[in-house]
């Protein structure tokens, strides 16, 4: 059979709308996985026992179960004790808790590697708790923790193809739709496969730029 | 003032500060000499409320530094300058010397900039003010860290062994800020390796032997028969005197 | 009598389930072992043309939704070669070229670790450059590896879920038909959530016990 990739050319519009989606979820989940992760990281590295035991267990969940698993624990979950949400809410909760514990892992991690001695400096001239933790501790942590999150959150964006199976017409969703359409799964799935390796090759850059910018200052040396 | 008495600190099994009692008043510049291990810098990590103190009380104006309520006032009327600088590094000299006024103080972000520049020039940084720490020379650090400490315009300065990590060039740099904030009545507890500095601009020296002061003396008297007399003073200052 | 209730036979369904992934994870496991290392060892020899390719299909396989690999296997290639793929065919290839993409990079490093003074060592030796993969690189690359190689299988393992998607029976597939008959899902979810997290729990502990052995085997080797 040939390889033909002309009969694409008029579902590209439909294409980009599921691509547009992915966008959308892929945004939301990075920032609730962003938020949801500084916050579990805040609770693992607090002096509270109990916050520490309840956030590793936590991350310790959601980094062992599959993905599928815990969205359909949401996804047919949900609507069982009244909760009534679209599949797109449904899934950007669920990549953004699942995301979050992988999250709070790296933010934990760029946490434990400051200096003592930063955070010491900064209690003895009298910043509370809080003020310490925002604008001490996580500026650092997070600058040092740029790849090792960009890494999570193109696993993300990979992740995403999943909400397919909740009905969700994202890029994979609406791939599917095209293959069934056209009679052409082999070059549909086989531009999707490359599409996606290119979005994710194109993020990886944007995130290595943004880590240069982010630590542009903190290599030693002049101005 | 700043008041010791009967302090008691240990790690594990390890008796660090065992019975130390110590005045600090207004305007007087003590300087806590000893060996490597005496409890220096535990003693200035207990004033300023790092380390949790087993026995004994601190206060600092009459705040009582073990009382969470208390230290944080405490805090307020003491700045400490390390030995690693301990610099923001996501944060330029101004915004290092600006962020505790700002936030503790409440001092408008606009004038606690202003006075963080004024205080930076003070110690010829006014070139180097924007700069972030990892640009600037160790001996710019340390006076960007003086300069964070003085911010808070405190009571008391405790200073740690602030230029050891120093080459000598980098040292005299920073000692001559020292000496001219001794001079301008700054009251200051300093830690330090550097004798003859201690000497100079010291009013009283304390001299720390295995978690015990075995000494409290007038910068004078410590220097003359009276701290010679003591044998683990005469000790340690031959030894440093021979380095 | 009542479908919509739990019958024992449930339970056997969940271990015939949790038996087909364990299974498809375990073959697909050893045959991307197989096919990651022969990758690497491509790459040892620099073949031309052929080592490059290599990197790229791993970089490819690394870089999309294994979902998306999936689709493309099982709807695209009986397409596009008029072949017949069945379900399991389908999971194995799918799921063991991308294990063997990830084993490949982790292989690659742990080749890199072992110093290039030791393989210069050998060389003057009189070794082949065979022999100096399998006496002197082999032995200290594994041990290397295992660490990083425990991480990923514990990553693949929950992989192996996805293959539900095109209707191998495996775990996730058995909680789909239970959820859909029983109308329970947070039952079925979290009693299939748990089975997956303990089978992760087994291998993360089989990895560092396997670890712990090979260490002690090569400081021992080392004295
Ligand atoms: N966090 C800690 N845990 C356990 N032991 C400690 C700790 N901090 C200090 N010590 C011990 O307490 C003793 C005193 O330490 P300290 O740092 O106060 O000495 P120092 O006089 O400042 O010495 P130096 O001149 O070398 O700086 C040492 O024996 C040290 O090993
Ligand atoms: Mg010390």
């Amino acid at each position: 059979m040939k390889f033909d990739l002309s009969i694409l050319a008029k579902h590209v519009p439909f294409l980009l709308e599921g691509a547009w989606l992915t966008f959308q979820t892929c945004l939301l989940a990075v920032l609730g996985s962003l938020i949801l992760g500084t916050l579990v990281a805040a609770a693992r590295t607090s002096a509270s026992p109990q916050l520490n035991r309840l956030s590793a267990v936590y991350v310790d969940i959601f980094r062992n179960i599959p993905f599928i698993v815990q969205l359909f624990f949401f996804y047919f979950g949900l609507p069982e004790i009244g909760i009534y949400i679209d599949a797109f809410t449904t899934g950007v909760i669920a990549m953004s808790i699942a995301g979050g514990a992988f999250t709070s892992d790296v933010i934990r991690s760029g946490i434990l590697a400051i200096d003592p001695g930063i955070i010491e400096a900064a209690q003895v001239s009298g910043l509370k708790k809080s003020t310490i933790f925002r604008k001490i501790v996580m500026p650092i942590a997070l600058r040092a923790s740029v790849r090792p999150l960009g890494s999570v959150f193109i696993n993300l964006i990979l992740t995403s193809s999943i909400l397919s199976t909740i009905t969700l017409n994202e890029l994979t969703g609406s791939a599917k739709i095209v293959a069934s359409q056209t009679f052409r799964p082999f070059e549909v799935y086989f531009v999707l496969l490359v599409a996606y390796a290119a979005l994710t090759w194109f993020v990886s850059i944007l995130i290595g730029m943004l880590h240069r910018y982010l630590n542009r200052n903190q290599a030693e040396g002049a101005v | 003032m700043i008041s010791i008495a009967g302090l008691r600190k240990s790690f594990g099994a390890a008796i660090v500060l065992n019975g130390i009692d110590l005045e600090i008043r207004q305007g007087e510049v003590v300087s806590v000499l000893g060996s490597s291990g005496s409890g220096k810098s535990t003693l200035i990590r207990c004033i300023n409320g790092l380390e949790k103190i087993d026995a004994g009380k601190i206060t600092v104006d009459n705040f009582d530094v073990s009382k969470p309520r208390e230290l944080s006032e405490a805090r307020k009327r003491s700045g400490t300058v390390f030995q690693l600088f301990n610099l923001y590094p996501h944060m330029t000299a101004v915004q290092n010397v600006a962020l505790a006024p700002v936030e503790v103080l409440k001092v408008p972000r606009k004038q606690a900039e202003a006075e963080a520049r004024e205080l930076l020039r003070s110690v010829g940084l006014s070139e180097r003010a924007d700069a972030y720490p990892a640009q600037l020379s160790g001996g710019q650090r340390q006076r960007v860290g003086i300069c964070r400490a003085l911010a808070m315009k405190p009571s008391y300065l405790l200073l740690d062994e602030v230029t050891s990590a120093l080459d000598p060039e980098m040292t005299a740099e920073v000692l001559s800020i020292l000496a001219n904030l001794a001079k301008g009545g700054t009251t200051m507890v300093f830690v330090t390796h550097e004798i003859e500095f201690a000497r100079s601009i010291s009013t009283r020296i304390a001299f720390l032997d295995k978690g015990q002061m075995i000494a409290d003396l007038p910068t004078k008297e410590f220097f003359s028969d009276k701290g010679m007399a003591l044998p683990r003073v005469a000790q340690f200052l031959s030894k440093m005197r021979k380095d | 009598m009542r479908y919509d209730q739990f019958t024992p036979y449930d339970l056997v369904l969940l271990l015939q389930g949790l038996g087909v992934s364990l299974a498809l994870f375990v073959s697909t496991t050893l045959i991307g072992l197989v096919i990651g290392t022969l990758w690497a060892v491509i790459r040892f020899y620099r073949v031309p043309v052929l080592a490059q390719m290599v990197a790229f299909l791993a970089e490819l396989l690394k870089n999309s939704p294994v979902l998306v690999q999936l689709f493309l296997v099982f709807f695209g290639l009986p397409a596009f070669l008029k072949i017949n793929v069945t379900p399991t065919e389908a999971a194995v290839i799918t799921l063991s070229g991308n294990s063997a993409a990830f084993i490949y990079v982790i292989a690659v490093s742990a080749i890199e670790s072992v110093g290039r003074d030791q393989i210069e060592a050998a060389r003057v030796f009189g070794l082949t450059r065979w022999q100096i993969l399998r006496r002197v690189i082999a032995p200290q690359a594994a041990a290397f590896a295992i660490g990083p190689l425990t991480g990923l299988l514990v990553n693949q393992l929950q992989v192996t879920s996805l293959i539900s998607v095109i209707g191998v029976m495996d775990l996730t597939k058995v909680g789909n038909i239970l959820n859909l008959r029983t109308l329970k899902p947070f039952v079925v979810w979290t009693v299939v959530g748990a089975l997956y997290y303990l089978a992760a729990k087994l291998v993360a502990h089989a990895g560092a016990r396997f670890e712990k052995r090979l260490r002690a085997h090569t400081a021992w080797k080392g004295l």
